[in-house]
């Protein structure tokens, strides 16, 4: 192997997964897999977990996790709901998410740093039962459902551009678009993006090079939270309701996507490209068992599977690189 | 000391909620307070029979849907306690049978309530969800043309009341000569349910009726059929006849719905532990009944 197509394969390795899997989907079912309407589909089901996903990366870089953002995205969900149903004005509904995600994200990050408990997990576990209890009792357990169709937008709405309904360009996907280019944009060209990667790479080296290694940890706890929330406001979007049930267990598969797009639990390395198609492999490998009719227990099965099997080509694909 | 303090401010918060639970009918739901406008309702015929027949109800359920560790803990507890009457819908009917037979050695009177539990000689008290699936089978086979393509999206089939529905649906569809063209679970989920409908309508774009095994996944449905303007072509059916379907059958979006008698299980679970508790005896299955929702009567479900 050339040191170049190694390092071509260090890279973008991911992507070409991603490839693999839609040409294989492509040739057992050409007529559905490749319609424009299913490729829509699949964006459309995988926004509000790209977003989760994005938060949660910016998290394990620091050698975090975030548990939380399941039980997030569900109290901004319910609390901009009941704010819509109330007939707030729309552009004050639209900040509602995000405020709560900021809000829930600068607690974690006060945990953390403030209150000294020794690991994130045990922070955000925390909050995920909280913001999970807080959920339940703003909503006394019921949807709420009927939003204004502004709110709604961002998560509903599509350009056609000539293709017949419910095929286009989703406007979630302009919005995961631009989230993923503004945090790579933060992560590799300011100061404070390099200090994360820094702080997972070897916190104790960060602090003594003069990083406030607090500060910046708080700022990803938010960073996650406001994800988290801009995730419930899609899904919120999405289906014309704020229910209570919504994202339980979605952190898992957050962080699944994000560790199969090849960032290190143990921090300081992976990169927002990989972390998108991460979030990829696992929406396509669900619509294509969905549109070949497998069972939903096989789908659970196989994603566990590829989730072992994305990380150990992983392993390899490093000790590859390592060699040449 | 301060950890004692703590305690001791935990267990008066406790209390505080539970408002102590000495000598009392217990209604044990599957879902939390609500978690659902269904659950919600079941706990109101409780405790609103509770009311009538000047009874203290209490009411329980695990903090999420189907946690079933949660929901056995609880039980055991409120055993402990010393009840007088216990309404239980099992989130695991085999999971918590130990439980239910410590109720009965306790001499505690024993209900099931929305799910049939395994224990013998236990009093069921609730819907036919088969016998409801089939009516609703019904509504869209007398709406549909012979031979029409039809969906079904499954609830979580590992639990009898979605294996019920959905069993229920698919015979009376087949059998009247639709053509189901697709079954998939949503797990009860309204995500889920428009996530799924999509992906059916990309490998099914001929279908023409969709039954939801609760309203949530069929108000999915409706969003992603609305998404691919096909909301006029396409029948959504649902079951649960929840705030929300109804809303959405009058504005004309889903067509119809299944209602159970949520009401009716609450308070037909507390009227049949007292009658327990009283020394009468029980048919092993008292019915509470569906019925057909749609925009005549779904005023009355809003």
């Amino acid at each position: 192997m050339t040191p170049g197509f190694a390092r071509f394969l260090e890279h973008y390795g991911i992507v070409l997964v991603v490839i693999v899997m839609m040409l294989v989907l492509a040739a057992i079912r050409p007529e559905v897999f490749l319609s424009a309407q299913n490729l829509t589909n699949i964006l459309k089901q995988n926004a509000s977990l790209a977003l989760l996903a994005l938060g949660m990366f910016v998290v394990i870089v620091t050698a975090g996790i975030d548990l939380s953002v399941g039980s997030i995205m569900a109290l901004s969900m319910v609390t901009l709901a009941i704010a819509s149903k109330a007939g707030l004005p729309w552009p004050l509904v639209l900040l509602i998410g995000p405020a709560i995600g900021i809000i829930v994200g600068w607690v974690n990050g006060i945990g953390l740093t403030v209150l000294r408990l020794p690991h994130s997990f045990i922070m955000t576990l925390g909050t995920l039962n909280v913001a999970r209890g807080l959920t339940f009792l703003v909503t006394n357990g019921a949807p709420v459902s009927g939003l204004q169709p502004e709110v709604r937008y961002l998560g509903q709405a599509y350009y056609s551009f000539g293709l017949a309904p419910p095929a286009g360009l989703p406007a979630s996907l302009l919005l995961v678009a631009a989230c993923a280019v503004g945090l790579w944009f933060f992560l590799e060209h300011t100061d404070m993006g390099r200090h994360i990667f820094a702080i997972g790479g070897n916190p104790q080296a960060a602090r003594v090079s003069g990083i406030n290694v607090d500060r910046t940890l708080v700022v990803v706890y938010i960073i996650s939270g406001f994800f988290a929330g801009l995730s419930g406001l899609l899904l919120a979007g999405r289906t014309d309701s704020g229910f209570p049930n919504a994202g339980i267990g979605i952190e898992l598969d957050a962080i699944a996507a994000v560790i199969i797009g090849g960032a290190s639990f143990f921090g300081g390395r992976g990169t927002v490209l990989g972390v998108l198609a991460g979030v990829l492999i696992m929406g396509i490998l669900r619509n294509g068992l969905n549109i070949n009719n497998v069972s939903a227990f096989w789908q659970q099965i196989l994603i566990g599977l590829v989730i072992i099997v994305a990380v150990y080509v992983d392993v390899l694909r490093r000790q590859a690189a390592v060699r040449t | 000391m301060k950890k004692l303090l703590m305690t001791g401010v935990a267990l008066a918060a406790l209390a505080a909620m539970t408002g102590g639970a000495d000598a009392a009918y217990v209604l044990a739901m599957k879902g939390p307070g609500a978690g659902n406008p269904f659950w919600a309702a079941v706990e109101q015929g409780a405790k609103d029979k509770g009311a009538e027949l000047g009874v203290e109800v209490v009411v329980v359920a695990p903090p999420a849907e189907s946690d079933v560790q949660a929901q056995i803990t609880q039980i055991e507890d409120l055993i402990a306690q010393g009840i007088d009457g216990l309404a239980i819908a099992p989130t695991d009917p085999n999971a918590l049978a130990p439980v239910v037979d410590a109720a009965k050695a306790a001499g505690v009177p024993v209900v099931f309530v929305d799910t049939r539990g395994i224990n013998e000689g236990v009093t069921f008290i609730g819907t036919n969800n088969e016998a409801g699936a089939a009516l609703a089978a019904d509504f869209m086979c007398k709406n549909l043309p012979s031979g029409a393509e039809v969906a079904i999206l499954q609830g979580l089939i590992s639990q009898s009341t979605g294996q019920a529905r959905a069993d229920g649906a698919k015979k009376g569809l087949t059998d009247c000569g639709l053509k189901v063209v697709a079954e998939q679970t949503a797990e009860w989920d309204r995500a889920k349910g428009l996530a799924v409908t999509e992906n059916i309508l990309a490998g099914n774009p001929n279908i023409k009726g969709i039954f939801g095994s609760n309203d949530n996944m069929a108000l999915g449905a409706v969003e992603a059929l609305k998404a691919a303007s096909k909301l006029q072509d396409v029948m959504v059916v649902g079951f649960d006849a929840n705030p929300d379907a109804a809303a959405s059958i009058l504005a004309g979006e889903m067509t119809a719905s299944v209602a159970q008698a949520p009401g009716n299980m609450g308070a037909y679970a507390i009227q049949a532990l007292v009658d327990l508790k009283a020394g009468k005896t029980l048919e092993a299955w008292i019915d509470t009944g569906t019925v057909l929702v749609t925009k005549e009567n779904a005023e009355q479900y809003k």
